[in-house]
């Protein structure tokens, strides 16, 4: 049973680290932006034009990607292994990196060992694997200096653009508006909002009123049970209970008057004569938590004269 | 005689510019009547016992951030690099908030509630406040984001008005935190009148049933079921909701005495400390006195009256479906508003007056505490619309 209990635990585990490690990881990146005839456009840091492919963390955590692969051909998934251990390749939540693919990977990190041109038009992101598709896009042949970008970032929606936005958000040209701006074209007063927001929280405090009071007949049904057992009790023992005397009967009165009339809640400690026995452990023992420094006698002279 | 001479005009200079650093050099009526109000506020809290765990540190908040002096010394509250920037990060980005209510659900016995769970629903309709507020910020011409966060004040829930401010409108996080704080204060001030104006004599004397036992299954439960119930219909209030029932379950557990103790102890101090007087600060007199400012305390007043009106007149409604012996007294329906323990004590105060062997205490924490549980539910509704 124990060794279930442990493989059970060890299954969610992994199960939990599996999940975390992908779902703020490489796969929230995407390939957001793509120039493939330089002329007039973007520079890399030596001056120079070339084609260039935007990648963007969608993830609200910073993204390495270090290690991916970069390729224009789909036979070739490991064509460019983006080198790990630069600072420059780590993406912060919802920005931007531009590599340039010019076939000059001597030149940095972000420069790439192939070309883009009217023939080599795939771009793909595979993971650490060299086997997992992380994105891919064919970008349509288009006049030079115009991207082929995803409008809004990240969506599926492509299009071509003259508007090239490189380590920018493509949302530069469309105005968003927020969901309080939305919801208050519908709703100018706030009526609908009360209307939905009272209906919402009135729904989950019932909810929790409902499985507390279930939960409350089901604990209070034992009790019942007990209370009846107690009162057949008392039946039988009529005749003994005459027979006590008054000093009692007073002490038994003034017990039941204060229960009555006082109330308690359940305490959590018991008192008992019984031998209390603890599991050891470091993070309650008293001996790793003991901090304070025994007071010096001198102190407790001077605390005494006082 | 020449070298004297411009030791003469240096000591001039830079006595002058000394001067130019004081605070008087700087002084503005602004920051005069802003100290003015951190004053009463520390008079309010020593002196009338208004909630002083919270008007000390933000009245004397004020005076600290009131202080004139001259820019880019990185010595305001909004100037990057400064100490109490650091502090005020916290502030800003919602960091104490959920720390706080962990240390209220340390500290908080949710039994009148569990004992009695229909009270939950006082504590819900007492979040009409909030989206009354809301509505009049709206018509004020506020934005959404801000009339939501302006809204949050109704729910009489410091931390919880911090935190949507932070996300929904940071510029006016001054502002609604202080309104909010002042009028959680001023509780005992404001509610009394309209419970007595919503209520008859008769209804004011009623008497409820005490509150059954609650089992420790029952109390570790609540935190469970409360976590898994509300975080799932509402997400975005799960920091403070997460916070606060997990604060519960450390108190209710018994097993992790020393955590719970830390939480409803030494952490929630620390916090206070750190929010009471950043906030505070926060009220620089050349940010802080708007007319929008003067606006949120007047919406801030409106909806803490609407809470309570919303609260009371739930109570009389359901009343009217009540059998004889069952019925609530209406003098703990505007407990519904969070300000835990503040308006549980009106409703003790207000029952007294009118029957002296009446007590309502207990019976008012359950709203009270199923107020804080709604006030952070209407949060996170007003963030998963708003922001």
């Amino acid at each position: 049973m124990k060794k279930f209990i442990h493989g059970i635990l060890a299954a969610l585990l992994w199960m939990g680290a599996a999940v975390s490690s992908t779902a703020q990881s490489v796969y929230d990146l995407r390939i957001n932006e793509v120039m493939l005839f330089n002329t007039e456009n973007y520079i890399d840091s030596y001056g120079q034009r070339s084609s260039w492919i935007e990648i963007m963390n969608l993830g609200y955590n910073t993204v390495n990607i270090g290690g991916c692969y970069l390729t224009d051909d789909p036979t070739q998934p490991k064509k460019y292994l983006i080198p790990k251990g630069d600072p420059v390749t780590r993406i912060p939540q919802q920005q931007f990196l531009v590599f340039f693919a010019n076939g000059k990977s001597h030149h940095g990190v972000l420069h790439l060992n192939f070309t883009l041109d009217s023939t080599h038009r795939f771009v793909a992101l595979y993971s650490s694997d060299g086997r997992s598709l992380i994105d891919s896009v064919t970008v349509p042949l288009s006049l030079p200096n115009t991207s082929y970008c995803r409008i809004p970032d990240g969506t599926s929606t492509w299009q071509i653009t003259s508007f090239t936005t490189p380590n920018a958000t493509n949302n530069l040209f469309t105005h968003e508006e927020t969901s309080g701006e939305k919801f208050v074209q519908f709703d100018p007063f706030g009526i609908m909002m009360t209307c939905i927001a009272m209906l919402v929280v009135f729904t989950a405090l019932f909810i929790l009123y409902r499985i507390f009071r279930f939960l409350g007949m089901m604990m209070q049904k034992p009790l019942r049970v007990g209370k009846r057992e107690s009162r057949d009790v008392g039946k039988t023992q009529e005749v003994q209970v005459a027979e006590l005397s008054g000093e009692i009967l007073a002490a038994v009165s003034a017990a039941l008057y204060l229960y009555e009339t006082e109330q308690h809640d359940q305490e959590s400690e018991i008192i008992t004569i019984q031998r209390v026995s603890r599991h050891y452990s470091p993070w309650s023992s008293k001996l790793y938590s003991l901090t304070q420094q025994p007071n010096r006698v001198v102190t407790h002279r001077v605390h005494n004269k006082q | 005689m020449e070298q004297s001479g411009g030791f003469f005009s240096f000591l001039v200079e830079n006595l002058n510019q000394f001067l130019s650093f004081t605070g008087f050099a700087n002084f503005t009526i602004g920051h005069g009547v802003m100290i003015l109000v951190g004053l009463f506020f520390i008079y309010l809290a020593i002196s009338k016992e208004f909630e002083p765990m919270l008007l000390v540190p933000i009245g004397f908040g004020i005076i600290v951030g009131n202080i004139p002096f001259s820019p880019g010394y990185q010595i305001g509250v909004y100037e990057s690099g400064s100490v109490l920037n650091y502090l005020y990060f916290g502030v800003l980005n919602g960091i104490y908030p959920p720390l706080i209510f962990l240390g209220i659900g340390a500290m908080t016995d949710f039994s009148a509630l569990i004992s009695n769970p229909k009270l939950m629903l006082i504590g819900a309709a007492a979040q009409l406040g909030i989206f009354g507020a809301y509505i009049l910020a709206l018509v004020l011409g506020f934005s959404p984001q801000e009339a939501g966060a302006i809204g949050i004040i109704g729910g009489a829930d410091g931390p919880t008005a911090i935190f949507l401010s932070s996300k929904l409108a940071p510029e006016l996080l001054g502002a609604i935190a202080i309104s909010a704080y002042s009028y959680m204060a001023l509780v005992p001030v404001i509610q009394p009148p309209i419970m007595r104006l919503l209520t008859t004599r008769k209804e004011r004397v009623i008497r409820m049933k005490p509150p059954r036992q609650v089992t420790k299954l029952e109390k570790i439960l609540f935190p469970i079921v409360g976590i898994l119930l509300t975080a799932f219909i509402v997400p975005s209030g799960l920091p403070l909701l997460g916070m606060l029932f997990f604060g519960n379950l450390l108190k209710e557990s018994t097993v992790t005495k020393r955590l719970a103790e830390t939480a409803r102890g030494p952490l929630i101090d620390i916090v206070t400390i750190l929010i009471g007087l950043t906030v505070g600060a926060s009220t620089q007199a050349t940010t802080f006195l708007t007319a929008k400012s003067l606006e949120i305390f007047i919406i801030g007043a409106i909806s803490f009256i609407v809470a309570t009106f919303g609260g009371v007149m739930f109570v009389k409604i359901i009343n009217l479906f009540l059998k004889e012996g069952q019925k609530i007294n209406p003098l703990i329906g505007n407990a519904g508003v969070s300000a835990v323990p503040d308006s549980a004590r009106v409703s003790q105060v207000i029952g007294l007056e009118y029957d002296k062997t009446n007590h309502l205490l207990m019976h008012a924490m359950g709203p009270n505490v199923a107020g804080v549980i709604g006030s952070a539910v209407a949060a996170g509704i007003l963030l998963s619309f708003l922001a």
